[in-house]
């Protein structure tokens, strides 16, 4: 299983337009839906909303990790995302995010998606992979960087 | 090389979790560290800590917004975190648990052992203890209730209109009269839930008037548990008419069948064993006694408030309803001496143990006094091989003297403090050197056994 399984290229901006932390995670949403992985954007936006308030996933160093297990969701996905002036999250570090994940899991998933997410999510832990996911300029680079078979 | 060990988890456990995880072995790295992190995530528990990491552990980190089981962790410094600590600064939660003075919070741990265990229970021994836990109560306030009227004298309860046939009328005609129904009736409500108490409670009175006792009372609160469910299962009926199931149909239809059945079928012959198990244990020889003592004061010990203490004891309360008291003052002497005797153990042999378990002994007393054995769990979990079987020589000890001595007990339950109340117990100063006894015993038997701590 490869991270293109679940976060594909029409699902990474690299020009987030949003300004603030809703609209962030409302435009992350839309390229799931136009992919067709939620049924229900509004939903979906309830339960990572729900989850961003029991503590941001804003983790520091640039990044933040929304996430939300929904039945509006139909299978696993990623979606991606880059701001170049960053955006405040309520971050760990109190400094704004550039680089942003939505995470999208059904009530029901399936486990390889959920290894695959936690592998992620390892992943953003190590330096050279937040070096060259800053430098990517390019859908293919992105996935280049989270390339972890 | 420091070791660490360390618990991540999250409430979705779809990302912080692993970040943590990923963070705090990246930070052990550099720091120099040896770590394992066990991850409680989405995809169940992974990389799960062994016994042997926990041991050789110096510190536990749990990064964790969850409620993590801390019980495996006994004795161990324990630095508890928010998950995102983790994240943000890990290195410095490194260099902070390896600090850290140990932990010897030995109550708490007796408290999760005892509540992993109440949660752990499955299937019939889980219905049966949900009556035994039920009925206690009433076995305990009409044991007490009791033993008062007897202290105007031993028949003054016979004089109508006094304050001791009052107290009799409460502990005897009626509290201890509940104590079959609410066991059965409870198992019932285990298995069957609501509508599983009716024929419970109402098969729990047959077996008292069928003289089928406690053990015709177990019988049919797993009878009418499963008479419920059947029921349930098996009629349908349309929309309409759901409502009458609950407040009709069941109740009307279970406590037929199992008092049919525990009035001509089951009734009868439990009664013979009934009466043949109460004339045996009334008419015991001594040496009979001493051997019931022994058996019963072995399993008291073997598992400390496991299921086969559990059965040990739900014997000897079931056989408070059929007047015989004697194996209930043996199981809880038996039931004491455990923690008595390792906290002896620990004054009289202080090079057998580390440190934490000289100061879990201060405790130690207090739980063996309150007939609490699961007090001896910690000390039995760092050197099972010669803790258990000292126990079990201890309040196999003390089950014999107290069977022995014919020590009677009417309450179930409250260790130490219900011997001061005025007949409650028979033959009270035997009744006290026999747990003597067997506490010497016990820490007797561990300073045998057991090799100097390192």
């Amino acid at each position: 299983m490869k991270i293109g399984d679940i976060l594909s290229k029409d699902r990474i901006n690299l020009n987030l337009k949003s300004s603030d932390k809703e609209s962030v995670i409302k435009e992350l949403i839309s390229l799931l839906a136009k992919t067709g992985s939620i049924t229900d954007k509004e939903e979906f936006f309830e339960a990572v909303w729900e989850r961003e308030k029991t503590y941001s996933t804003g983790i520091g160093m640039g990044i933040a990790i929304p996430h939300g297990k929904s039945k509006a969701v139909k299978g696993a996905a990623i979606a991606f995302g880059k701001s170049e002036r960053g955006i405040d999250f309520d971050s760990l570090d109190g400094k704004p995010a550039y680089l942003f994940f939505l995470i999208a899991v059904p009530e029901e998933s399936h486990d390889l998606h959920l290894k695959l997410i936690s592998t992620l999510s390892r992943k953003l832990m190590h330096e050279e992979v937040r070096k060259a996911l800053y430098e990517a300029d390019t859908e293919e680079k992105v996935l280049e960087a989270l390339n972890f078979d | 090389m420091k070791k660490i060990v360390a618990v991540t988890a999250c409430p979705t456990g779809i990302a912080h979790t692993y970040m943590a995880a990923e963070n705090l072995s990246i930070a052990a790295k550099e720091l120099g560290v040896e770590i394992k992190v066990e991850t409680q995530g989405s995809v169940g528990i992974e990389n799960k800590l062994s016994e042997e990491d926990i041991k050789n552990a110096d510190a536990v980190i749990i990064a964790a917004a969850t409620k993590v089981d801390k019980s495996r962790f006994y004795g161990k410094p324990i630095l508890e975190v928010p998950v995102e600590q983790a994240i943000k600064d890990a290195k410095s939660l490194i260099e902070k648990a390896l600090k850290m003075e140990k932990s010897a919070d030995y109550l708490e741990r007796v408290e999760e052992i005892h509540r992993k265990r109440s949660a752990a229970r499955t299937g019939a021994y889980k219905h049966l203890m949900t009556g035994v836990s039920y009925m206690i109560p009433f076995v305990v306030a009409g044991g007490i209730l009791i033993a008062i009227s007897f202290a105007f004298g031993i028949n003054a309860f016979k004089n109508e209109g006094t304050l001791p046939a009052a107290l009799m009328q409460i502990g005897g005609g009626s509290a201890f009269a509940l104590m079959v129904p609410v066991l059965s009736g409870y198992i019932a409500y285990s298995i069957a839930d609501r509508p599983g108490l009716v024929p419970g409670m109402v098969g729990g009175m047959l077996a008292v008037s069928t003289g089928a006792g406690f053990l015709g009372g177990i019988i049919s609160g797993f009878l009418a548990g499963y008479t419920v469910d059947f029921i349930k299962r098996s009629i349908k009926l349309p929309k309409t008419l759901e409502g009458i199931m609950p407040v009709l149909v069941l109740p009307v239809l279970s406590c037929l069948i199992v008092g049919l059945l525990m009035i001509y079928v089951i009734g009868t012959p439990i009664k013979s064993i009934m009466t043949a198990l109460t004339n045996w244990l009334t008419g015991m020889s001594k040496s009979n006694a001493v051997l019931l003592g022994l058996i019963l004061g072995l399993m008291m010990a073997f598992d400390m408030g496991g299921p086969v203490n559990k059965a040990a004891y739900t014997f000897a309360t079931g056989l408070l309803a059929s007047g015989i008291y004697t194996p209930m003052a043996a199981v809880m002497a038996a039931g004491m001496t455990p923690p008595l005797g390792l906290a002896l153990a620990t004054l009289i042999a202080k090079d057998r143990f580390t440190d934490d378990e000289i100061e879990a002994g201060k405790a130690a007393w207090v739980l063996g006094i309150s007939f609490i054995t699961e007090g001896a769990i910690p000390f039995a979990a760092a050197d099972p091989l010669k803790v258990i079987p000292s126990i079990m020589v201890g309040s196999a000890v003390t089950g014999a003297l107290s069977m022995l001595f014919g020590a009677t007990l009417r309450v179930p339950h409250g260790g130490i403090f219900v011997l001061p109340i005025p007949n409650a117990v028979g033959n009270l100063p035997m009744y006290v050197i026999s747990i003597i006894a067997g506490t010497v015993v016990t820490a007797f038997m561990v300073l045998l056994l057991k090799k100097k701590a390192s």
